[in-house]
């Protein structure tokens, strides 16, 4: 036999039994030849192009999870960023825009759409303006648009000012959907130093320096990673820790990028339009299934429960070593490529924040390591837009002196207090409400302008 | 190494599938792996056949029938069987088969889906992945 029976047995332990599967492929169409003056050729154009590129997708990525027996758990769609694309619209055009979105969304049969994004980490033009005003409609008249506003970088600063009017908008998104726990407010997130190609929704759009259409793959595999750290036991050394979970990382990423590669082919001959192979993103991503969660992982490492000292360390340890043995499979690699760790959506995160072990403070620590930032937490509905502003521009800073993605997605839960629950469902999840500092922010949020870009060199 | 006798352990292993071409292409393949890779890790055989192949992975209670199923339902969807594995650890087995589906009828997904009904019926789990998936994650 071509194989030992060991591989063969490991690859189909992984797929059976430790829930590998290809977090994402997500397509990304370019809409840079759907502008236009008038509203309506805009949503036409948008509609059509996305029809036209995306009506094969889920079909194709059902092919090759057969073909491969390996599961693909959500198949997507990225666009430019739309205030790239309808800046001559108004907000309520935008508004109109976002549900054309979430009309092709369902007629493509995907369950998210993302890009309903502006970047504005240097200013805003009257199209970023129109799209920010719109989003708390947007978001609560559509199910499967997703939005993000990228307001920083490590080149531009901050623009203080964009941060502020998020704030308001998120404060304006969870009382528009305060029915369903301000469930809008879980697909826009904030961004300092996005990134172009990142196929993890909600934060992902098709970047305006992306080509026509292109395929791009998010690992997964928490639960393959767990073994490998369970496996070893709890007397082996860091060095070995990590190369073994290289070794797991780097057999994960080889599958991700062959399974990117046939979807991206297939697609492009089912379409006739040339869908390229963009880049894997290595990140491994939880779901709030048992067995499936990164905060198992650093548990799994020694820690008595996420947020005991040391899991700072273990983080950057996970996040270095999926990286390096990802970087050595893939050709092309690139997103986020950090680890994701959402609270709402890792069963091990709820635990320990439910057990108090987890504070906001200790994950803003945690997202000084991996590149994903506050993610799916639910704060009390009575939020100040200026503690939300504040929150925002301490992790933004994070990210623009450390040259790194981060990503806020907080979601201030209308009605609810600390102590209650969200509760979301289906792949967002459930989340305790977790408590924020009552010491106001407020002069500070609302000084306006930029915090300028940050020294390169001097760089303790 | 003595080529007339590897040709006839060829011969024999194929059967009536056995043709004169096909023979020397696995001789020269097995000569080609010998003379390039000489140190490698034992493997029972490193042929190679061309066109597409799928392996087939089978696990559960062991019981009669589980083997004849799975080979029915692979040849009779079209498919040459190349090599078959199998191991009985305690009343559980393994059983490991790779198949070229050049003259599969259907998809591989149609293929699985017979599959899961013979898995169905012996109360097994039955996977098929084709084999691109096990070459690049374990032959990079």
């Amino acid at each position: 036999m071509s194989y030992e029976i060991r591989e063969v047995l490991d690859t189909v332990r992984m797929t059976e039994m430790e829930r590998f599967d290809i977090r994402t492929i997500t397509l990304g169409v370019s809409l840079r030849d759907c502008s236009s003056t008038l509203p309506q050729t805009v949503r036409a154009r948008v509609y059509d192009k996305i029809r036209r590129t995306a009506a094969h997708h889920v079909a194709v990525a059902e092919e090759v999870e057969a073909l491969y027996g390996v599961q693909i758990a959500n198949k997507r769609v990225s666009v430019t960023p739309i205030a790239l694309v309808a800046d001559h619209l108004s907000s309520a055009d935008m508004i109109g825009l976002a549900q054309i979105l979430d009309t092709a969304a369902e007629h493509v049969g995907i369950d998210f759409i993302a890009g309903f994004s502006a970047l504005v980490e240097r200013g805003m033009t009257r199209g970023d303006q129109a799209l920010l005003e719109a989003l708390p409609s947007a978001l609560a008249t559509t199910q499967r648009v997703c939005a993000s506003v990228n307001c920083g970088s490590t080149t531009a600063g901050i623009n203080t000012d964009a941060v502020l009017q998020l704030a308001e908008v998120i404060t304006e998104t969870a009382r528009l959907t305060a029915e369903h726990d301000s469930v809008g407010c879980a697909r826009l997130v904030g961004f300092c130093n996005a990134v172009p190609d990142n196929p993890f929704v909600a934060g992902a759009f098709h970047g305006p320096s992306e080509p026509e259409a292109v395929i791009n793959v998010g690992i997964s595999g928490p639960g393959v990673v767990l073994r490998t750290v369970r496996e070893l036991g709890t007397d082996t050394c860091f060095s070995d820790l990590c190369e073994a979970i290289k070794r797991t990382a780097f057999k994960i990423t080889r599958a991700g990028e062959l399974i990117g590669r046939r979807c991206a082919e297939r697609l492009g001959q089912r379409t006739g339009i040339p869908i390229k192979f963009g880049i894997v993103d290595l990140s491994l991503a939880p779901t709030a299934e048992e067995g499936d969660s990164v905060g198992e992982i650093l548990i799994a490492m020694g820690l008595e429960d996420v947020g005991a000292p040391g899991t700072t360390a273990a983080l950057a340890m996970l996040v270095e070593s999926v990286k390096k043995g990802g970087a050595m499979a893939a050709s092309r690699v690139g997103g986020l490529s950090g680890t994701f760790i959402p609270v709402s959506e890792d069963l091990a995160m709820i635990r320990a924040a439910e057990r108090g072990h987890l504070s906001i403070e200790k994950l803003e620590a945690m997202t000084a390591v991996c590149s994903l930032g506050l993610d799916m937490i639910a704060i009390p509905g009575d939020t100040p837009a200026e503690t939300i502003a504040g929150v925002y521009l301490d992790e933004f800073a994070i990210g623009m002196i450390n040259n790194k993605t981060t990503a806020c997605r907080l979601i201030p839960v209308h009605g609810k207090r600390v102590g209650e629950y969200a509760e979301w469902g289906g792949l967002l999840g459930r989340a305790p409400i977790m408590p924020l500092p009552r010491l106001s922010s407020r002069v500070f949020a609302r000084r306006g302008g930029r915090i300028p870009a940050p020294i390169r060199s001097l760089t303790n | 190494m003595d080529i007339r006798r590897l040709v006839n352990r060829i011969a024999e292993a194929m059967g009536s599938n056995a043709d004169p071409a096909r023979i020397e292409a696995v001789a020269a393949a097995v000569l080609d792996a010998l003379d390039t890779d000489a140190a490698a890790p034992p493997r029972a055989t490193s042929v190679k056949t061309p066109g597409e192949r799928v392996i087939v992975t089978a696990y559960g209670h062991d019981k009669p029938g589980i083997l004849a199923g799975i080979t029915n339902t692979v040849s009779g969807a079209g498919c040459n069987i190349l090599d078959v594995s199998q191991k009985i650890l305690q009343e559980y087995f393994t059983l490991i088969m790779i198949a070229d589906i050049s003259a599969l009828h259907g998809s591989v997904r149609d293929l699985q889906n017979q599959l899961t009904d013979v898995a169905d019926r012996l109360d097994v789990r039955i996977m098929v992945q084709h084999e691109d998936l096990f070459e690049s994650m374990h032959r990079p």
